[in-house]
């Protein structure tokens, strides 16, 4: 009896599988799968959150399936990066940083074919015509013609779509007005008010002569060999000098260089400002200067290997002259190498590093107790999760005009904006909630200023182009069309926010193209693009592949 | 003789516990998704540089080498460092526990005191309106959300009448010689005030209500009568007889207080903007710091399991009546 009830169980299971095949080997094999929209938790980053959740409604109007999965940044950037086929689309940003001001660091390492297998190109973007445009602006010494060479690069990327561009945000800071001069606080092209030369240049109007900042995490080193988090920079920057810093303009200027002139395209010839003193009080040397561009090129600095891999040989040509000679000509030198690069006392890390020689951690791994560099502030102590403060050096060539400078670590974000409010911070650098929040604070106290500046950073949706259907240009145009950049400006940032088209800010005007074809939101005309490359639409309105293709990835 | 075996049998047992526990430790983190190297990702990342930290984290080793290493470690004492901050373990801990220590346990003291005085007089005055009000007010202040009363006080005493500072645990640019320097400092107490009282409204309820409950059984019982049949005032009869037998369960939970404590408390830590252990405890468990997240919860560990060992010695002492002898 039971082997009888057996044989129709299993006769009608293998019925049941076979008539299953055949079903799902009509027309659904055309269809489009559900695609995966992966984003942060909406508590670590509210606005890609509720960007995510806001586009996936407009794209099932094309007729796709789209889930948001929520990850946290640890887990979705481990998938993106290491799981490169295993994607759909994903959230993600860029930020801004002083160097990003050359638009080189994102035409390359976020465009280029070398980086698609395991770099910055995760989303698999090739384009031999691309390629060649990147290569050549990097040689192109001759500004003109790179300008014309980034535009034209921008102009492809936004015809490619590998990304949907979607805002540049504003970095928007506060500082209180009867602590610090208006005048001598300097607003950074792309960057905003917090920058390195409001730092150097802000003057103390009354008795209270610290500045007082907040960030809400603690820092992870104080190291001139390492690059680590955001704040981590704010401090290296300001402790150790560089040879040229990235202007208030956007555009490189001599630092601890005097003048530096290039002799051909491959020879740079730099002075080095005579009179520095390093804060243990030994004066800083061309010595110490080649010594901080050799020491990356062994195996204990690996950071910042990148940034000295195209110099060939240092020479040194007199007391105050360096000559950099380049393995290939490469345009944004002054700002990718010798506005990056920190210049280190040879006395104190020469026998550091071959200790660490012989061990297998590097340079990273070294935290100094006492930082000793030659920047315009000195180190005085880090409180690991609480503080870090510096000191004025008044003999510096470019001495501040505060006496110390403060990071306090804040988690708290409310009580930061309270602490501002009663002058406990007069400096707000680390605010990532509401914009409109501090906008009615500000217009409450008339002692707070505010100043929003357009970010050289970007927010972004990436199409990973090595699965279908993001591998047609079609499709990825089609998903721009569906986009209202318009209403994502207005409702995601409260209008603190531009709307990107291109992987350069308009901020640097010199770079942006202001002529790129833009994909304004229109759901009709995604749909018959759509329709013209050969898509069309199931009983149920979902959206089938062009005849000939099918869904591989279930 | 007999004592001796029970306490090397419970010693032995706890033992155990924390194999267990740092085996789970070591495990849970790794398969856990995501990857401590993200943390490094840039445009200018490659994957010789990916490949270099695997390296230094060990993490290129397989997973039974990684366990065999880390459980010799750990029973030297070494907890390796850091991939955040890559400093010593023990390093990144002690830089925030006394911090911690010195709140939490400023706190629990306080709850405790308040609590069994409380607990004590909410029971004697059964029925009365102290109890009427007192029992509701008890429950609505553990009820409330910590970050709520947290923002309320910094609001009130911090924001508007400037009493205390709004976070953090010395004032900005401070400098002490030393950590005892900086923990006895007014400066440091005035800094701790605020978030120490909070967490002090929020953890007396547990004391407040086990006290009376349990005074509210003792008073049941026949001794007291008897001490009521003596005449011996009420007063004498409520703190000299009554509340030192029904301490009991209160001086439980007070050691196991202390074992919670350890692990500091991360919304008051986030309000309060305080340097402790509870932050830099989810900031490694998030940021997949497995060194420092794995010795952190194992000394919470040690402590909690540790701290029930100590509260079952204390049982034997305080109350004849749970002695081993017994088992």
């Amino acid at each position: 009896m039971a082997r009888g009830w057996l044989r129709i169980a299993v006769v009608t299971l293998i019925l049941a599988l076979a008539l299953g095949a055949v079903a799902t080997g009509q027309s659904p094999d055309r269809r489009v799968r559900e695609l995966i929209l992966l984003t942060r938790p909406q508590a670590v980053d509210p606005r890609e959150f509720e960007t995510a959740r806001f586009l996936a409604p407009e794209f099932e109007k094309l007729g796709v399936k789209v889930t948001v999965r929520v990850m946290p940044w640890e887990q979705m950037a481990d998938l993106v990066w290491y799981s490169r086929d295993k994607w759909d689309m994903t959230m993600w940003q860029m930020v801004g940083r002083p160097e990003r001001s050359d638009p080189d660091e994102f035409a390359m390492n976020l465009f280029h074919s070398s980086t698609a297998a395991n770099g910055y190109n995760f989303v698999g973007y090739r384009n031999r015509t691309y390629d060649n445009i990147a290569e050549a602006q990097r040689i192109k010494t001759d500004l003109k013609t790179r300008q014309q060479l980034i535009r034209e690069a921008q102009k492809i990327i936004a015809r490619d779509a590998p990304y949907i561009f979607l805002v540049f945000p504003e970095s928007t800071y506060v500082y209180n007005n009867t602590v610090w001069d208006a005048k001598t606080v300097v607003e950074q092209k792309g960057i905003g008010i917090k920058n390195f030369w409001t730092f150097v240049q802000a003057k103390p109007l009354g008795s209270q002569q610290d500045m007082v900042l907040n960030y809400p995490d603690p820092l992870q080193a104080i190291n001139p060999l390492f690059i680590s988090g955001a704040a981590d920079s704010w401090v290296t920057e300001l402790i150790w000098d560089r040879l040229f810093r990235v202007g208030p303009d956007g555009l490189p200027r001599p630092w601890a260089a005097e003048k530096a002139d290039w002799v051909d395209s491959v020879t740079l010839d730099v002075t080095l400002r005579r009179g520095m003193k390093w804060h243990d009080g030994r004066p800083v040397t061309v010595d110490d200067v080649i010594f901080s561009y050799t020491a990356p090129m062994g195996d204990e600095v690996p950071m910042y290997r990148p940034f000295v891999r195209n110099i060939e040989r240092i020479e040194k040509r007199s007391d105050t002259v360096i000559r950099f000679v380049l393995r290939d000509p490469y345009a944004p030198f002054l700002i990718a190498s010798l506005a990056k690069l920190n210049i280190i006392p040879k006395h104190i890390w020469e026998p550091i590093l071959a200790d660490l020689a012989r061990k297998p951690e590097n340079a990273e791994s070294y935290q100094e107790q006492v930082p000793i560099g030659s920047g315009p502030f000195k180190f005085v102590q880090w409180k690991k999760p609480e503080e870090v403060v510096l000191e004025a050096v008044p003999d510096h060539f470019s001495a501040p005009k505060m006496r110390r400078w403060i990071l306090r670590i804040i988690p708290n974000v409310e009580a930061a904006l309270g602490g501002l409010r009663q002058g406990q911070i007069n400096f707000l650098s680390g605010y990532t909630g509401d914009p409109q929040i501090l906008d009615r604070l500000v217009k409450e106290n008339r002692q707070l200023t505010l100043v929003s500046t357009m970010d050289v950073g970007m927010r972004f949706l990436a199409f990973n182009l090595r699965r279908p259907p993001f591998d047609d240009v079609a499709f990825r145009q089609a998903l721009n069309m569906a986009t209202n950049k318009r209403a994502i400006r207005s409702v995601v940032w409260k209008g603190f926010a531009s709307i990107a088209d291109s992987f350069v800010s308009p901020a640097l005007e010199f770079w942006y193209n202001p002529e790129l074809p833009r994909w304004e939101y229109n759901i009709q005309a995604a749909r018959d693009q759509l329709a013209k490359a050969g898509y069309s639409w199931d009983r149920e309105g979902r959206l089938l592949y062009p005849a000939g293709k099918t869904e591989t990835l279930k | 003789m007999k004592r001796l075996a029970f306490i090397l049998s419970r010693l032995a047992q706890t033992l155990l516990v924390l194999l267990v526990v740092a085996t789970i430790l070591f495990l849970i983190f790794r398969l856990m998704p995501g990857n401590p190297l993200v943390a490094y990702l840039d445009p200018t990342f490659t994957e010789e540089m990916a490949r270099s930290l695997r390296r230094q984290f060990g993490l290129d080793k397989p997973l039974t080498t990684q366990y065999l290493v880390f459980l010799r470690n750990t029973l030297r004492g070494e907890f390796g460092n850091s991939f955040f901050t890559r400093e010593p373990v023990s390093q990144v801990i002690w830089n925030v526990l006394p911090n911690t220590l010195a709140l939490t346990l400023a706190a629990l003291l306080l709850a405790y005191a308040v609590g069994i005085a409380g607990g004590a007089l909410l029971a004697a005055r059964r029925g009365t309106r102290v109890e009427h009000w007192g029992i509701p007010a008890v429950l609505a202040t553990r009820a409330a959300p910590e970050f709520w009363v947290g923002m309320l006080a910094l609001a009130v005493f911090s924001f508007s009448l400037d009493w205390f500072p709004f976070g953090g645990a010395t004032s900005p640019g401070s400098i002490y010689p030393s950590i005892w320097a900086q923990l006895f400092s007014l400066d440091f107490l005035h800094h701790m005030a605020l978030p120490a009282l909070t967490l002090a409204l929020y953890l007396q309820g547990l004391p407040t209500l086990l006290m009376r409950n349990s005074m509210l059984e003792v008073m049941d019982e026949d001794f007291i009568t008897f001490c009521r049949m003596r005449g011996l005032p009420e007063r004498t009869i409520i703190l000299r007889h009554a509340a030192r037998n029904a301490l009991l369960p209160v001086v439980t939970a007070f050691a196991l207080g202390i074992g919670y404590s350890i692990g500091g408390n991360v919304i008051i830590e986030t309000v309060f903007s305080w340097p402790g252990l509870g932050r830099t405890l989810v900031r490694a468990v998030a940021a997949k710091d497995y060194p420092v997240a794995q010795a952190a919860f194992l000394m919470i560990a040690v402590v909690m399991i540790g701290m029930n060992f100590v509260a079952d010695l204390l049982y034997g002492v305080l109350d004849p009546r749970v002695s081993d002898e017994r088992r």
